[in-house]
């Protein structure tokens, strides 16, 4: 068993695309047509064969989703998170494009923290290690 | 203030209240990280943290949740990809990152990634192709 693909509950797969690869930097791997959405993956630009982020529609189709999705919006909690080299500099790069933080640049014991809101109903943690 | 960043503070407050160990423990995995190449042990680690070995092998696990060692095989195998992905040898890769022996690199490579050094190598280059200034250089991957 491998952990290929980690899904991200998006409310508008184009919207997401565009979000994850123009502002988070990942790039698209698998588009395919699946009716009226899309099985669509992108992946890291440093890890192109490491885990795909399935960006999937669930909110969009399934109401439960929507509410779940909200709940952990509003309480602040990220979806899932990403790890990078240096939390400030990636924090300074992402407000320079417009990306809105919750949570700024803050030390956690052994890593560091921000929380940005991906613009499709998620927050996203970024953590470097300390 | 959000549900969560009371959780993180409380957390905070109660896994990372005592900062001497807190600075103990990023000083020796700063230490590892930097010393990715060379022949490291706990000794080592040790007389450069100023604590005892068996107290700092707890503390690293209680803050890092891995063991010193098995946070530096982490460490090398995933400096060993970028170092194959950019083109270097088995040979060569297994002894830029501090491993001691081709062949006792390569199965733990494989032991982990679920492919050999040689296997993931071509599987890089019938991939993509990437060029090599974007990526992390696996010689100046120091922090």
């Amino acid at each position: 068993m491998k952990v290929k693909v980690l899904s991200v509950p998006v409310w508008d797969q184009e919207q997401a695309l565009a979000f994850y690869t123009e502002k988070l930097g990942f790039i698209k791997k698998v588009d395919l047509p699946l009716g009226e959405d899309r099985w669509l993956t992108v992946v890291s630009k440093e890890e192109q064969d490491g885990v795909q982020v399935l960006l999937e529609p669930a909110p969009k189709h399934f109401e439960p989703a929507k509410i779940y999705q909200q709940a952990l919006f509003d309480a602040g909690i990220p979806y899932t998170q990403f790890d990078v080299e240096s939390v400030q500099q990636e924090y300074d790069r992402l407000v320079g494009l417009g990306v809105a933080f919750s949570v700024p640049p803050t030390e956690m014991g052994t890593v560091n923290i921000a929380v940005f809101d991906d613009t499709c109903g998620n927050n996203i943690q970024l953590v470097e290690m300390r | 203030m959000t549900f969560y960043l009371r959780e993180v503070q409380k957390i905070r407050h109660i896994v990372y209240g005592n900062q001497g160990q807190l600075e103990a423990v990023i000083g020796a995995r700063r230490f590892l990280d930097g010393n990715l190449d060379g022949n490291i042990n706990l000794d080592l680690l040790s007389e450069n943290s100023y604590i005892s070995k068996f107290h700092l092998l707890r503390l690293f696990k209680q803050y890092y949740g891995q063991t010193p060692r098995q946070y530096l095989t982490d460490r090398r195998i995933e400096r060993s990809k970028i170092c194959l992905r950019r083109g270097m040898g088995i040979a060569q890769t297994c002894y830029a990152v501090g491993f001691e022996s081709p062949n006792s690199f390569s199965t733990l490579f494989k032991s982990r990634t679920g492919v050999s050094p040689t296997q993931f190598k071509k599987e890089q280059f019938s991939q993509r192709s990437m060029p090599p200034h974007s990526e992390t250089s696996c010689i100046e991957f120091k922090t």
